[in-house]
């Protein structure tokens, strides 16, 4: 772990984090949206976290200095946004223009107050992964402290 | 059950190791290796001063990215500024040694 390790764990959490307050907000912003690219009802997305792997070079300098201890310690990265699979709501309004023969209109499965419970979420990891910054700031400045 | 003694041929080192495989760098002087790590605090300095102007720009770096990296660039300066000062006091002392 070199001077600047826990800098660039914390900084792959803030921008996983961040990206997750995108697509909460993206899923609230379309949370009526019927018209897509792909066609149909927009999709609600979530995103998925995967611990950041070690390079192999890392893995194999731990290996080799201790053996069969834990693997050093990486950030995160969101490695894809996939897209709920569950079925559109259908709403009953036969003047709408994206209405089918029927008269229902497919709504995005969208619940505003999940989104918005998952963008408290993100914004409080990061708040917390911001601290985490201030702490190894503060790590090493007591470290300098030390030549004083 | 006989033991065998330690025969002198056994190697030493672990097998995975291979004797004098790399060569030891060149010993650099103290200029040298002062420069080196002037020029590494640098380096940070000029990250940081690239990923504020982007930012200010808005060419997309992440504003999270651009704080770290100014905070990276002000903990080598304030390490450097220790050192120095370590070394000037260390020159001070001997400049003003008494015999």
């Amino acid at each position: 772990m070199n001077l600047f390790g826990l800098f660039q764990i914390s900084g792959s959490a803030l921008a996983a984090e961040r990206l997750r307050a995108e697509v909460a907000t993206s899923n609230l912003a379309n949370a009526d949206t019927t018209r897509t690219a792909e066609g149909g009802p927009y999709r609600r997305r979530v995103v998925v976290f995967n611990s950041q792997p070690n390079s192999q070079f890392r893995l194999l300098l731990a290996n080799t200095l201790s053996a069969g201890a834990a693997p050093p310690a990486g950030g995160v990265r969101v490695t894809q946004v996939v897209e709920d699979p569950s079925p559109p709501q259908r709403r009953y309004e036969p003047g709408h223009p994206d209405a089918d023969a029927a008269g229902y209109v497919a709504y995005p499965a969208i619940s505003p107050v999940q989104e918005m419970v998952d963008l408290m979420g993100a914004e409080r990891a990061y708040e917390l992964n911001a601290s985490a910054v201030q702490a190894a700031k503060q790590m090493i400045q007591q470290a300098l402290q030390i030549l004083k | 059950m006989s033991i065998n003694g330690v025969s002198p041929n056994l190697p030493v080192s672990p097998p995975g190791w291979r004797q004098s495989a790399i060569p030891l760098p060149p010993s650099s002087s103290f200029g040298e290796t002062l420069r080196e790590a002037v020029s590494a605090v640098d380096n940070l300095n000029q990250d940081a001063g690239y990923k504020v102007t982007s930012l200010v720009e808005g060419d997309g770096v992440d504003v999270h990215d651009a704080m770290i990296a100014v905070e990276k660039a002000d903990l080598a300066f304030q390490l450097m500024l220790q050192l120095r000062n370590k070394v000037v006091q260390a020159y001070q002392q001997i400049a003003g040694m008494q015999f």
